[in-house]
């Protein structure tokens, strides 16, 4: 149901921009008004009534649900845009507190070490478990401070943190891998939606307005 | 007729002519196919930010007739790319043709 005071336009426009970021919606609003002017005044100047020109102009855009469709994939969603703004305030966070920068810089180096220790007084298996822990700490919490910003360097590190993750799992559950892929899919399943959210936002976004979470 | 795919192409040839905004592109190309290819206007824009995201063409504000618009160029690359698709659709249009005529 629409309200009485939405013209057929903004129906459409309302239609057209579902889902997409305030941002994305005000663009599309301003070139679909602005498209919608240029067709009404060539109907009029054609001799068409201006509630006709009215009418042939919106006909004239077609399916608003088929527009909305094409346009998210080329404009931020609302979710892409949140989660761009949740990732700006989390390194802000970071950057506002040195302690915190050094405490994700450190972490990963203390089961580090008490892997060594381990190893060092002969309990080589049991030292696995901490290894691979210090790992993947390094690989979240560590490797943002590294300098992968440049869209090659992000790539390479992108296939590493997967590469890493995957081959953590191995590693940790050995032959029962397999057994184990009901956990394997549940711990993934955030960092892979992230990374698909994040890739579709790469796909939008030109490189040089890319914020640093883009490159992660 | 149903063109789907080709429009970011014919987008790029119509403004390797001259830099223009998003209405006039659309009653360019329709012009130029003498009305048989007829698409929706709503679904100009996104082929545009996609050539845009690309890098193929480049928006700026310009003034017409007193009102502020948004116009499209193409780029160094979009020339490129131009070329190529157009001599990829010339010679599958080539290949059809030679098929069809046998017919």
């Amino acid at each position: 149901m629409t309200a009485p005071f939405e013209t057929p336009l903004d129906v459409w426009i309302g239609r057209a921009t579902r889902d997409l970021s305030l941002t994305s919606a005000a663009q599309v609003r301003a070139e679909i008004q602005e498209h919608f002017e240029s067709a009404r005044e060539a109907a009029i100047g054609a001799g068409s009534s201006p509630a006709d020109a009215d009418h042939a102009a919106v006909a004239a855009l077609g399916d608003p649900r088929a527009a909305n469709c094409e346009y998210r994939k080329v404009l931020l969603t609302s979710a892409e845009a949140k989660m761009l703004r949740d990732g700006n305030w989390e390194t802000r966070a970071v950057c506002a507190r040195p302690w915190v920068k050094t405490l994700m810089q450190t972490v990963p180096a203390i089961p580090l070490t008490v892997a060594f220790v381990m190893m060092s007084r002969g309990a080589t298996a049991e030292a696995r478990l901490p290894f691979l822990f210090s790992v993947a700490l390094f690989v979240f919490l560590a490797a943002p401070f590294l300098p992968v910003y440049t869209p090659v360097r992000a790539r390479v590190y992108r296939v590493v943190k997967w590469v890493t993750l995957l081959a953590l799992f191995g590693l940790m559950f050995g032959a029962d891998t397999l057994k184990y892929s009901w956990l394997v899919a549940t711990c993934l399943w955030v960092p892979f939606w992230t990374e698909s959210t994040r890739m579709s936002i790469r796909r939008k976004l030109p490189v040089a307005q890319w914020p640093k979470q883009l490159y992660l | 007729m149903n063109f789907k795919g080709t429009l970011p192409t014919l987008i790029l040839q119509a403004l390797a002519e001259q830099p223009s905004h998003g209405y006039r592109i659309a009653q360019q190309i329709k012009a130029r196919s003498k009305g048989v290819l007829d698409f929706k206007e709503g679904t100009l824009y996104p082929a545009l930010h996609k050539l845009e995201n690309e890098g193929l063409v480049a928006s700026y504000e310009g003034m017409e007739q007193g009102r502020t618009r948004r116009y499209y160029r193409i780029t160094k690359s979009g020339k490129t790319v131009l070329s190529k698709d157009r001599n990829e659709w010339r010679e599958l249009s080539r290949a059809v043709s030679l098929i069809l005529e046998e017919a």
